[in-house]
């Protein structure tokens, strides 16, 4: 090994918690380094407006809030590789990254893989995958522009989100299996789309199955109610925002220990259960889900790394676990 | 060898974006699909890709073979554009 390159910081991930984890590192001289498999920006580049991220009176778009967060990082030094890691382990001192174009190697890696959207797992999801089924208004709803789509969810998201493909779609029918988990301020917005007729929310509905054609995709979401009546959608296209898993599964060979839902356990100095590796953001056990909350878990990430690099961590012990 | 490559994409597509992204690093040229500002090029999207969702990347071949890949798939783009 010993020809080999040896980061410092080889961050898994490029959403707001690794970006601003890279510009607190590499603006101390950390050499860092980022593999992003999907979107650089994350969860929250996919999404249209932001709101409550703090600095941006009027809101930020995410692509733009994304684009920032990449070129402050790069601005200091900080190389974004695309691809995907596929496992993480210790070797000899080091850790070694396996990533689909190879293996690095680093002193310490963190964590900041965030979530990915959850499935139903009904029939005909994943028959009509990208051809009537989606899970990314962003990118596909520009597809139904003046035709009827069925959203499935009662969270922030599936609230967010139906206000968004209102932009396109002519009347969006919102199957919440419960009851509306948005906040009070979604609500508040929803029910303007609502009042307007471009919203009809269904309450206690669980989607059974998605049907379709050869020719035209999907076609209908089948629904049961609260009585077990099956209640059918016709519809022209899907979206489906119920709940987020965290993107761990990489790690199952791993000494990382995760709680019994997946999200990866820290101590107090965000390190895991396998030292020299951090965790931040969504993808933490207790993270609160927030871009303002990754982005302040990054910059603590990067100055507890820091202090670990220079062999100064405070209670250098792996993270205790309290849900094993 | 890669003759030319065509992208669909909108204004609000993170994943449209990355496509570009890879492609610029690599310094391979493209041409770009709005279909946000050209809507009525929607449908050749749909049928060329057999999806309702973009980036669809399109890469011709010198010989006008033509490879189509959906969403943002390095697994697929890379070999795609490889240059032999
Ligand atoms: C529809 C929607 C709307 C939202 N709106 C708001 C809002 O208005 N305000 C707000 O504060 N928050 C909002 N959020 C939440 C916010 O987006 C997240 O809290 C935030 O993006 C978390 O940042 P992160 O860096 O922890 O993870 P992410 O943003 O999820 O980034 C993680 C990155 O890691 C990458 N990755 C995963 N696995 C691997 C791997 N094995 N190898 C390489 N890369 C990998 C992913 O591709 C991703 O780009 C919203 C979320 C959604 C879904």
């Amino acid at each position: 090994m010993s020809d080999k390159k040896i980061h410092d910081l080889v961050i898994v991930g490029a959403g707001p918690a690794a970006l601003t984890a890279a510009i607190y590192t590499t603006r101390e001289d950390i050499e860092t380094v980022l593999y992003e498999k999907g979107v650089i920006g994350g969860l929250a580049a996919v999404t249209d407006l932001i709101d409550n991220y703090p600095g941006f009176a009027e809101g930020v778009h995410g692509l733009e809030l994304a684009k920032s967060l990449k070129d402050q990082a790069e601005r200091f030094g900080a190389v974004i590789e695309l691809g995907e890691v596929l496992s993480i382990e210790q070797e000899g001192k080091h850790k070694k990254i396996n990533t689909l174009f190879g293996d690095v190697y680093a002193k310490s890696v963190l964590i900041a893989t965030g979530c990915d959207y959850k499935k139903t797992g009904v029939p005909g999801e994943l028959v009509y995958y990208a051809r009537g089924v989606h899970y990314c208004a962003t990118c596909d709803g520009a597809f139904y522009r003046d035709k009827r789509l069925v959203v499935i969810g009662g969270g922030n998201s599936a609230v967010q989100e139906s206000i968004f493909l209102t932009r396109f779609a002519t009347h969006i029918d919102l199957l919440v299996r419960s009851t509306i988990k948005a906040s009070d301020v979604l609500q508040k917005e929803l029910k303007k789309f609502v009042d307007d007729g471009k919203i009809t929310v269904h309450l206690g509905v669980t989607p059974k199955e998605i049907k379709g054609n050869q020719d035209n995709g999907v076609t209908s979401v089948v629904g049961v109610d609260n009585n077990d009546k099956e209640v059918d959608f016709p519809t022209d296209g899907v979206f489906v925002f119920i709940g987020l898993k965290p993107n761990t599964d990489f790690l199952n060979d791993s000494d990382i220990i995760k709680d019994p839902i997946g999200f990866i356990q820290t101590d107090s100095n965000l390190q895991t259960s396998m030292s020299g590796v951090f965790a931040a953001g969504d993808v933490r056990s207790g993270a609160t889900m927030q871009i303002a909350s990754a982005a302040g878990e990054g910059a603590t990430a990067a100055l507890k790394i820091r202090e670990y690099l220079e062999g100064k961590l405070v209670n250098d012990k792996p993270a205790v676990l309290s849900l094993q | 060898m890669v003759k030319n490559i065509t992208i669909f994409t909108t204004n609000t597509c993170g994943y449209c974006q990355m496509v570009k992204t890879y492609l610029k690093a690599k310094g391979m040229g493209y041409d770009e699909v709005n279909l946000d500002e050209n809507p009525t090029r929607r449908a050749e999207a749909q049928l060329l890709s057999g999806a309702t969702t973009v980036p669809v990347t399109i890469v011709t071949k010198t010989d006008d073979s033509q490879e189509v890949i959906v969403g943002y798939n390095l697994a697929r783009l890379v070999p795609a554009v490889a240059v032999n």
